[in-house]
């Protein structure tokens, strides 16, 4: 486990990578509820995202302000954990992207988005699975330090959206087994212990 | 498939003035180029009060925009109506470093 307090909100974010040596993926399946009200979908293509938010913030609801920033923060959040697993995991041979964020596609015979969440009324945990495992633990520190440093803002930055979940999070996690699954997660406070 | 974003042009003798609906992601490409080749006022005012989740490709399109504008359109780019998590991505990506937030 690494504390990056001093550069942001962030309370947590736990790195394990088989690559690295830092941490067996299987070192982040406790930071999941295992519960039988967590709720798991499978994508089929890019189309499934809209239904799968409207249906998360549908769980938490709109009571309060609260519950509607909230919202705000897990639609964002998952928004940017299934574009990862939709289009910055699929890699060629030569590692080049095989889609342009955006495009519309359905996933491959044999590629797997796995989409999980619950929600307790006061915490919210999120996770997506990619079956590519095509992040290394050495990109995801550089991102979130590239991204720290914003002085002058760069529209090409790669990394943002795994920036925004380090920041917004309460607690953030990535797993890796190279060639074979990625697992991005963390979880939301409706009350948290201070925004900023 | 219903439009997920839509850019309304609001002309004005002092500034141009551009609301904004919708999701900004990706898809909000076409209309935020259609938006800088719009702009011909010295101010550019964009209003996000119709907007609702911006994502990091959003910010991204979003910040390209506004450095043309600044660099091209010589404009001094002015920014309303923000959410409070909106409000936060424009803190951390450094777009309030070249965007003026204001009262609408």
């Amino acid at each position: 486990m690494i504390s990056l307090d001093e550069h942001g909100p962030a309370t947590m974010v736990f790195i394990g990578s088989q690559e690295t040596g830092c941490g067996a993926s299987a070192g982040t399946t406790g930071l999941f509820p295992d519960l039988p009200a967590v709720q798991e979908r499978l994508l089929h293509g890019s189309a499934d995202k809209p239904e799968l938010i409207d249906e998360l913030l549908a769980l938490i609801g709109d009571h309060d302000q609260a519950h509607a920033l909230l919202c705000q923060k897990a639609s964002l959040m998952v928004d940017e954990m299934l574009e990862n697993a939709l289009y910055a995991a699929p890699r060629g041979q030569g590692g080049q992207p095989l889609f342009s964020k955006g495009e519309s596609r359905s996933l491959l015979p044999t590629e797997q988005i796995r989409l999980r969440y619950f929600f307790d009324g006061s915490r919210l945990a999120l996770e997506v699975r990619d079956s590519w495992g095509s992040l290394t633990a050495a990109q995801v520190f550089a991102f979130l330090a590239m991204n720290t440093a914003s002085a002058d803002p760069d529209p090409e930055r790669a990394g943002r959206g795994l920036f925004f979940m380090w920041r917004l999070l309460d607690q953030f996690y990535v797993s890796i087994r190279p060639g074979t699954e990625t697992i991005v997660g963390g979880c939301l406070q409706l009350r948290p212990m201070a925004d900023y | 498939m219903q439009p997920t974003f839509q850019v309304h042009y609001q002309p004005s003798h002092e500034r141009d003035s551009f609301l904004f609906h919708g999701i900004i992601d990706a898809q909000a490409d076409i209309h935020l180029e259609e938006m800088v080749r719009r702009a011909t006022c010295s101010t550019v005012q964009l209003d996000f009060s119709g907007v609702g989740r911006i994502n990091s490709m959003g910010i991204a399109l979003l910040l390209r925009s506004i450095k043309t504008l600044r660099s091209e359109k010589q404009a001094e780019v002015q920014i309303t109506g923000l959410n409070q998590i909106n409000s936060m991505l424009f803190k951390m990506t450094g777009i309030f470093l070249m965007a003026r937030e204001v009262n609408a």
